[in-house]
């Protein structure tokens, strides 16, 4: 294979306003996730036996879904960056397939959360419970209202392609869509360990 | 060197179940927590160089992301390891 000379991208991906938007919710999120671990400090064995009602099982199953629906996502933006005007139709169509298989995996992601939800509103427990609970909730639920988005979004993208709205040089909306959702997974990559895990 | 999506999303997911492992097995320790640490900013990193597709502009724009992964982990990392009395 012939070796390439690597040339660096003069700007990222997808539009200006997306890139707003992934900083906020890093600087959100990121403020939410190092209150957690201070507050873990001050009330470790709270934190630590609370901890134990949670179920890690449901949390990794979850981590899979977001991993592998944002390498399904991934897949559907390379499609349509490398059609060429006589693949149009078959590009789009293939970048829709992918875009559902992601729906489908968010879609069980929800779920799986809404029956963790229930369980532990089933237990009583709510925000005010105890200060793990009100970390636990507050996070995991605002995480929730992200990925609930971002499915929104994925549809809309869906229905773009099925319809071959995507050229290889007209394709900001996938990418800005497609980076909100790879936002989504990074968040829940540190959010599992550091709420299901660490103890 | 440039990696495929496949073979990201293939050590993602081998990161993935050593950390559920961790946890699952009760295996997790004082030293483990670093480690699990240090794989939860290489799947970060992964998710901002191929997923976010950052590896490819210029480093301005990777640079943020990367730092706010390092600053999070680190802080956890500090609330973590702290004595009590420091704290």
């Amino acid at each position: 294979m012939a070796k390439t000379l690597s040339i660096k991208a003069p700007y990222p991906p997808g539009d200006f306003a997306i890139w707003i938007i992934v900083y906020v919710e890093l600087v959100t999120f990121g403020l939410l996730f190092v209150g957690y671990a201070y507050s873990r400090r001050a009330n470790l064995h709270l934190f630590n036996d609370s901890q134990l009602l949670l179920n890690q099982t449901t949390g990794f199953i979850n981590t899979l879904l977001l991993i592998t629906s944002s390498f399904f996502i991934v897949k559907a933006v390379e499609k349509i960056k490398s059609m060429t005007h006589d693949t149009r139709y078959k590009s789009n169509i293939a970048a829709s397939h992918w875009l559902l298989s992601a729906i489908v995996l968010g879609s069980f992601f929800l779920v799986l959360k809404l029956t963790e939800f229930s369980h532990i509103f089933g237990q009583g427990i709510t925000l005010s419970t105890n200060t793990f609970f009100m970390f636990y909730l507050l996070l995991t639920m605002f995480h929730f209202m992200h990925v609930s988005l971002g499915v929104i979004i994925l549809v809309n993208l869906y229905r773009k392609t099925k319809s071959q709205g995507y050229t290889s040089e007209d394709c900001r909306g996938l990418e800005s869509g497609a980076l909100y959702w790879h936002l989504v997974d990074l968040l829940w990559i540190v959010l599992f360990p550091l709420v299901y895990i660490i103890r | 060197m440039r990696m495929t999506i496949k073979r990201v999303w293939s050590i993602l997911t081998a990161l993935t179940v050593f950390a559920f492992l961790l946890g699952y097995l009760k295996l997790i320790s004082t030293f483990l927590v670093v480690v699990l640490l240090i794989s939860t900013f290489l799947k970060g990193q992964l998710v901002i160089d191929y997923f976010m597709g950052l590896k490819e502009v210029q480093l301005k724009y990777r640079i943020l992301p990367t730092l706010w992964l390092i600053l999070i982990l680190s802080l956890i990392a500090v609330a973590y390891y702290l004595p009590p009395s420091v704290y």
